[in-house]
C-alpha cells in the first residue's frame, strides 16, 4: 500500500466533495444567487479538475495506486463497510475526464440556459451529478460504489426532467429512472451475493476470494452477470437501452454530460473497475462481449433513419458504448477504456454542437435545417471534426481507440464480433454524416435555418476546446507498432492488472496496418455514401425511404422495442396496479368501513338500553352482581336463589310497567 | 355468655336481613315515587347493617369489626338521605314531580 501524506488525502477527498458543496450552497441559496450560480459552480468544478490533475500526477509519479479508507459501518464480528478511495491509472484518467467535460458543459450552459427559471437549481443538480460520478470513480468497494451509482441515477432523473412542465420530459425522466432501476436492482442482488459468499465488498477482496475459491462455479458466474446487468442498465445496453433516446428531453448540455462523462460511462467504468472479477468467469466475459457487439450494431441501425439530431447522437452513444463493452468482453481492457476516454470528448462536442444549432433555430429536426455551414461556421467545423473522430478516421482521436478495438476482435479470433464491429464502423460514419450533411449542406429548408446565427463565444469556446481534444486526445495512446518514436503512454498507464492479463492469456497488442487501413476505408465509405445520397442526390434518399418503407419504419421505431416493452411489461404492470388499487378500495377498504358500519349499527340497536331511568340501571347493576356472584361463589346457593327470586320479581315488575 | 342471644341461630338474622333486602330492592326497582325509593334504599342498607351486626355477634374473634361497619353504614345512610332528599327537592322545583319515570333526560 502506497504511503500518502495527509495533504494528498485531503486533495483527493476534495475532488468529489467540492462539487457536492457547490450543490448544497446552490440548492439552499440558489434563489438569491440566481445567475451568479454559474460562477460558483464553475469555480468548484475547475478546482476539482486541478485536484484531479494532482491525483493523476501522484499516480503517474508513484506508479502505484493511491488508497485509503475509514470505517463507515462497523458490524463487529461480521466485518465492516468502509468508505475509502482507490485511485489507479483508470480512476485517475476518469477523474480528469469527468471534471473536464463537466467544466466545459457548465461553461456552455451559462449561455444555453440563460433564461431558464430554475437556473441555479439546474447548476446545483449538475454539480451533484458531477460529485456523484467522481465519488463513483473513487470507490474502492461495491457498497460505496452503489451509493454513488444511485445518486447518479437520481441526478439523471432530475436533469432529464428539468423541464418537467412538458409531459414528455416528465415521462422520459420516469422512464430513465425506472429502466435503470431494473439494472440497479440486479446489481444490488449481485453485490449481496458476493458479500454473502466472500464476506467483503471490496473489489480487490472479492477478486482475491474468488481466486482462492471462496466463490465459484455457477454462483460466481451468476453474480458477475448480475453486476453486469447493472452496467447494462446504466450504460443503456441491449435490452435496457430504451431509456437513453428518450432522455433527449432534457436540456442539451445535460445530454452531453450524461453521454460523455457521467451516467452511461458509469456502466463501462464498473466493468473496467471490477475487471479482475470479470476475467475469472469466461462465460460472463462472453456475455459482455456479445451484448456489447449486438448493441453496437443494433443502435447504429436505429440511428440511420432518425430525423431528430439529438436522437441520432443518442443512438450513436448507445452504439459506441456497445463498442466499449465489446472491447472489455474480449479482453481488450485498455482499448475499451481508451475508447471511453476519447468518446467523452467527441460525444460531448457533438451534443454541444447540436445544442448550438437548437439554440440558433429552435428545432431538433434535421429536415428543418440545411445550409447552416455558412450561417454557423464554428459549429459546422467542430461538428465535422467530431464526426470524423466518431467515424474513426486517421489520425483523429476516435481512430486510435476504435481501430484498436476492431483489430483486437480480429486478433482474439472473435470473427463474428469483428464483422459486427466493422459493419458498425460503416453505419456509424454513414448516420453521423447523414445528420451533419442534412443540417449543414444544401439549401436552408425553413425560415429558421435561413436566419440562424452563430452561438455566442461562451458556447463556441468550449466547443473549440473539445474539437481540439477530439483531434489530439488519442495521441497519448498511439501504439508502439505504428512506427512513431513515442511511447504508448495510455496503455502503460491504464493496463489490465497482471492477474487479468495472465488469466486471459492475451496476445500482446500489435498494430496492424491492414486493419487500420480497412477500418479507415470502411469509415470513409460510410461518409462517401452519406455524401452521395444526401448532398449529391437528395431526392434519392426519399425514394429509398419510400421503397424500403417497412424497414424504414422498423428502424425508426427502434426495432419496436418500445412497443414490445409496452405490451410485455408496462401494460401488465399497469394492470397489476389497477388490480391492487381495486383490491385496496373494495376488499381492504370495504373490510375497514364494514367493521365501522357494524359497530355503528350495533350501537343503534343497543341505544334503547340507555333509557335514562335510574331504576333500569339499578336493575342492570343487580343482574350484573348476581351473575358475578353465581360465577364466583356457586356454593352460596341459598343466597343466590333468594336474590335471583328478588331480581326475577323486580324484572317482571319493571317489565310490566315498561 | 359468648353471644348476646344464643337461642336464635345466625341463620335467623340472615334470613330476616335477606327478606328486608329483597323487599328494599323490589321497592327501589318498582316504585315510582322518589321518596319511597329512598325509603326502600334505607331498608336495604339496614338489612345489610343487621347482617353485619349478626356476624359481629357470631364471630367475636373479629373484635367487633362488623359493628364498626354497621356504624359506618348508618353514617353513610344519613349522608345519603341528606343529599338524596336535596336532589329530590331540586327535581321537584324544576319539574313539579317526584315520579322517577318522568326523570329521564339521559335517555339515549
Amino acid at each position: 500500500m502506497a504511503q500518502q501524506t495527509v495533504g494528498q488525502q485531503l486533495i483527493i477527498t476534495a475532488i468529489p466533495v467540492l462539487p457536492a458543496l457547490v450543490f448544497v450552497v446552490l440548492a439552499l441559496f440558489g434563489r438569491y444567487i440566481k445567475e451568479g450560480a454559474q460562477y460558483i459552480a464553475i469555480f468548484g468544478v475547475a478546482t476539482s479538475l486541478v485536484f484531479s490533475g494532482f491525483a493523476l500526477y501522484f499516480v503517474a509519479r508513484n506508479g502505484v495506486p493511491l488508497e485509503f479508507a475509514v470505517n463507515w459501518i462497523d458490524l463487529g464480528e461480521s466485518g465492516s463497510f468502509q468508505m475509502g478511495v482507490y485511485i489507479d491509472g483508470l480512476a485517475a484518467v476518469m477523474l480528469v475526464v469527468v471534471c473536464f467535460v463537466s467544466l466545459m458543459i457548465q461553461l456552455y450552459s451559462g449561455a444555453f440556459m440563460q433564461d431558464d427559471p430554475r437556473f441555479a437549481w439546474y447548476y446545483a443538480v449538475l454539480n451533484l451529478f458531477t460529485a456523484s460520478m467522481l465519488g463513483l470513480v473513487l470507490a474502492p468497494n461495491f457498497i460505496e460504489l452503489y451509493v454513488f451509482w444511485e445518486l447518479v441515477g437520481l441526478c439523471s432523473y432530475l436533469l432529464i426532467g428539468h423541464w418537467f412542465e412538458k409531459p414528455s420530459a416528465a415521462n422520459a425522466a420516469l422512464k430513465a429512472f425506472i429502466v435503470t432501476r431494473i439494472g440497479d436492482a440486479a446489481l444490488f442482488v449481485g453485490i449481496i451475493m458476493f458479500w454473502r459468499a466472500t464476506g467483503t465488498t471490496s473489489f480487490q477482496g472479492i477478486s482475491e476470494a474468488a481466486q482462492a475459491g471462496f466463490i465459484g462455479g455457477s454462483l460466481f458466474t451468476a453474480s458477475v452477470v448480475l453486476v453486469f446487468v447493472g452496467a447494462i442498465g446504466k450504460s443503456a445496453q441491449f435490452p435496457l437501452h430504451v431509456w437513453l433516446p428518450d432522455a433527449m428531453e432534457g436540456p442539451t448540455p445535460v445530454s452531453a454530460l450524461i453521454h460523455a462523462a457521467t451516467m452511461v460511462a458509469a456502466g463501462v467504468y464498473l466493468v473496467a473497475r471490477t475487471y479482475d472479477i470479470f476475467v475469472q468467469s469466461p462465460a460472463a466475459m462472453l456475455v459482455v462481449a456479445y451484448i456489447g457487439g449486438f448493441t453496437a450494431l443494433m443502435a447504429a441501425t436505429m440511428a440511420l433513419v432518425k430525423s431528430d439530431i439529438k436522437r441520432v447522437i443518442a443512438y450513436s452513444t448507445v452504439s459506441q458504448l456497445g463498442y466499449m463493452m465489446l472491447a472489455l468482453g474480449i479482453g481488450a481492457y485498455t482499448e475499451g477504456f481508451f475508447h471511453l476516454y476519447n468518446h467523452a470528448f467527441f460525444k460531448a462536442l457533438l451534443f454541444l454542437g447540436a445544442g448550438s444549432i437548437i439554440y440558433a433555430m429552435d428545432s431538433y429536426n434535421v429536415f428543418d435545417m440545411g445550409g447552416l455551414r455558412h450561417r454557423m461556421p464554428v459549429t459546422f467545423w467542430t461538428m465535422m471534426i467530431a464526426g470524423l473522430s466518431l467515424s474513426g478516421i486517421f489520425p483523429l482521436a476516435g481512430f486510435w481507440s476504435k481501430d484498436a478495438i476492431v483489430a483486437a476482435a480480429f486478433v482474439e479470433h472473435f470473427y463474428v464480433l469483428f464483422g459486427m464491429a466493422l459493419l458498425t464502423v460503416f453505419l456509424t460514419a454513414f448516420y453521423i454524416y447523414r445528420a451533419i450533411f442534412l443540417a449543414f449542406m444544401g439549401e436552408p429548408r425553413t425560415e429558421g435555418a435561413r436566419e440562424a446565427v452563430e452561438s455566442p463565444g461562451i458556447m463556441t469556446g468550449p466547443m473549440v476546446i473539445l474539437a481540439f481534444l477530439s483531434v489530439v486526445s488519442g495521441w497519448v495512446g498511439i501504439p508502439e507498432g505504428f512506427g512513431l518514436p513515442i511511447r504508448d503512454y495510455f496503455a502503460e498507464f491504464v493496463a489490465p492488472s497482471e492477474f487479468a492479463a495472465e488469466t486471459l492469456a492475451l496476445e500482446p497488442p500489435s498494430f496492424s496496418f491492414i486493419m487500420a487501413v480497412l477500418s479507415v476505408v470502411v469509415g470513409l465509405g460510410g461518409i462517401a455514401l452519406a455524401y452521395l445520397i444526401y448532398v449529391s442526390r437528395p431526392e434519392l434518399a426519399t425514394a429509398q425511404a419510400y421503397r424500403f418503407s417497412f424497414l424504414y419504419t422498423f428502424l425508426d421505431k427502434g426495432w419496436y422495442f418500445d412497443a414490445l416493452y409496452e405490451r410485455l411489461f408496462v401494460r401488465p404492470a399497469m394492470a397489476i396496479g389497477r388490480f391492487v388499487r381495486e383490491f385496496d378500495w373494495r376488499v381492504l377498504g370495504g373490510l375497514v368501513s364494514g367493521i365501522g358500519r357494524g359497530f355503528v349499527g350495533a350501537g343503534e340497536r343497543l341505544r334503547p338500553l340507555q333509557t335514562g331511568g335510574a331504576q333500569n340501571y339499578a336493575l342492570f347493576i343487580l343482574v350484573g352482581v348476581l351473575v358475578l356472584g353465581v360465577i364466583v361463589s356457586g356454593q352460596y346457593t341459598f343466597l343466590v336463589v333468594a336474590l335471583i327470586a328478588v331480581v326475577g320479581l323486580a324484572a317482571v315488575a319493571v317489565g310490566a310497567r315498561l | 355468655m359468648d353471644t348476646l342471644n344464643a337461642t336464635i341461630p345466625l341463620e335467623g338474622y340472615l334470613v330476616v336481613g335477606a327478606i328486608m333486602f329483597a323487599i328494599g330492592a323490589w321497592g327501589a326497582l318498582v316504585r315510582r315515587n322518589a321518596v319511597v325509593v329512598f325509603m326502600c334504599i334505607e331498608l336495604m342498607l339496614n338489612a345489610i347493617n343487621l347482617s353485619l351486626v349478626a356476624f359481629a355477634d357470631y364471630l367475636p374473634e373479629a373484635g367487633g369489626a362488623g359493628v364498626g361497619y354497621a356504624v359506618l353504614g348508618i353514617a353513610v345512610a344519613a349522608a345519603e338521605v341528606a343529599v338524596g332528599l336535596a336532589v329530590v327537592l331540586a327535581v321537584y322545583r324544576t319539574r313539579k314531580t317526584v315520579n322517577v319515570d318522568e326523570v329521564n333526560l339521559m335517555k339515549g
